[in-house]
């Protein structure tokens, strides 16, 4: 059989923000924001489950005297990420 | 967007997001040009004047390579403060390039030291290093094909005689990195287009 999906990350925003950050090191906040199309808001909402749910760490810092937010995947968040894949792909599988 | 979505959505959701995170991977192609242009034209220079000029002094043009630093440093600032991400090989990109500017700035040392007859084949060897490692690890194929002729010149120059060498170097800079500069720069204008 197969397993819930985690609901932490079956979410689109939550899901597109973590396959971004999962792509890269570390990204800025207007960078997530510029690559998932979402508003500031909804994007900061969520964001902040992710770091509540320990899957990514997130910087606040000043870069030009502009506040900057660094986001960045954590491996419980990475190990997270690709348990959902798997998980995904079981669930197609026995679809098939 | 935060609705119900299936399985086949996630993962399309999932290759869509890193396609998207990678379209920003480019790289402007600025300083690629500029080495390319820089290492062309002193070779030429120093060619025509070795063939008939035969004036010591516009060998100087060499020292617009050591000069080159100053707007690579500019260069390699500015696209760091404006990009807002740090891909995971950023470290390891820069430390390649930053070993073959220390390789060459040695070499240069040891050239004057010793006085090398005929350095061009070993500066040739260098330049093939760096950008097979980049050209390899990217899968990018112009910056790959580049480093292997500079490695074949870097044979061929050491069979040809006089300053004819030049032309090995000059067309080292072009395959290796002034052609995949123009490729890079043409990709990253693209990207940019499609991401305004």
């Amino acid at each position: 059989m197969f397993k819930d999906l985690n609901p932490i990350l079956h979410s689109q925003l939550r899901l597109a923000v973590v396959s971004v950050l999962i792509s890269v090191k570390e990204a800025e906040f207007t960078f997530l924001k510029e690559k998932t199309n979402a508003t500031a808001g909804n994007l900061s909402v969520q964001i902040n489950k992710l770091k509540e749910a320990g899957y990514i760490d997130v910087t606040k810092q000043f870069k030009d005297n502009y506040p900057q937010t660094i986001c960045k995947i954590t491996p419980q968040g990475v190990l997270a990420f690709e348990q959902y894949v798997k998980d995904l792909q079981s669930y197609l599988d026995i679809k098939k | 967007m935060e609705k119900e979505f299936t399985t086949q959505e996630s993962l399309q959701l999932i290759s869509q997001m890193i396609s998207k995170a990678k379209d920003d991977f480019i790289e402007t192609g600025v300083s690629a040009l500029m080495w390319g242009a820089i290492i062309t034209f002193c070779s030429l220079v120093s060619l025509f004047n070795h063939l008939f000029f035969k004036q010591s002094w516009v060998e100087a043009v060499w020292w617009l390579t050591l000069l080159g630093i100053v707007p690579q440093i500019v260069i390699a600032r500015r696209e760091g403060r404006l990009r807002k991400y740090r891909a995971h090989d950023d470290q390891l990109r820069g430390g390649i390039w930053i070993s073959f500017g220390v390789a060459i700035l040695l070499m240069n040392y040891f050239v004057l030291r010793y006085n090398f007859p005929q350095p061009i084949s070993v500066y040739l060897v260098l330049y093939g290093i760096p950008t097979f490692a980049i050209g390899f690890g990217k899968r990018f194929r112009p910056m790959v094909i580049g480093s292997i002729a500079c490695w074949v010149f870097a044979i061929l120059s050491s069979l040809t005689p006089g300053a004819w060498v030049l032309l090995y170097l000059a067309g080292g800079a072009q395959l290796a990195w002034f052609i995949p500069g123009l490729i890079l720069r043409k990709r990253y204008l693209k990207a940019k287009k499609k991401n305004v």
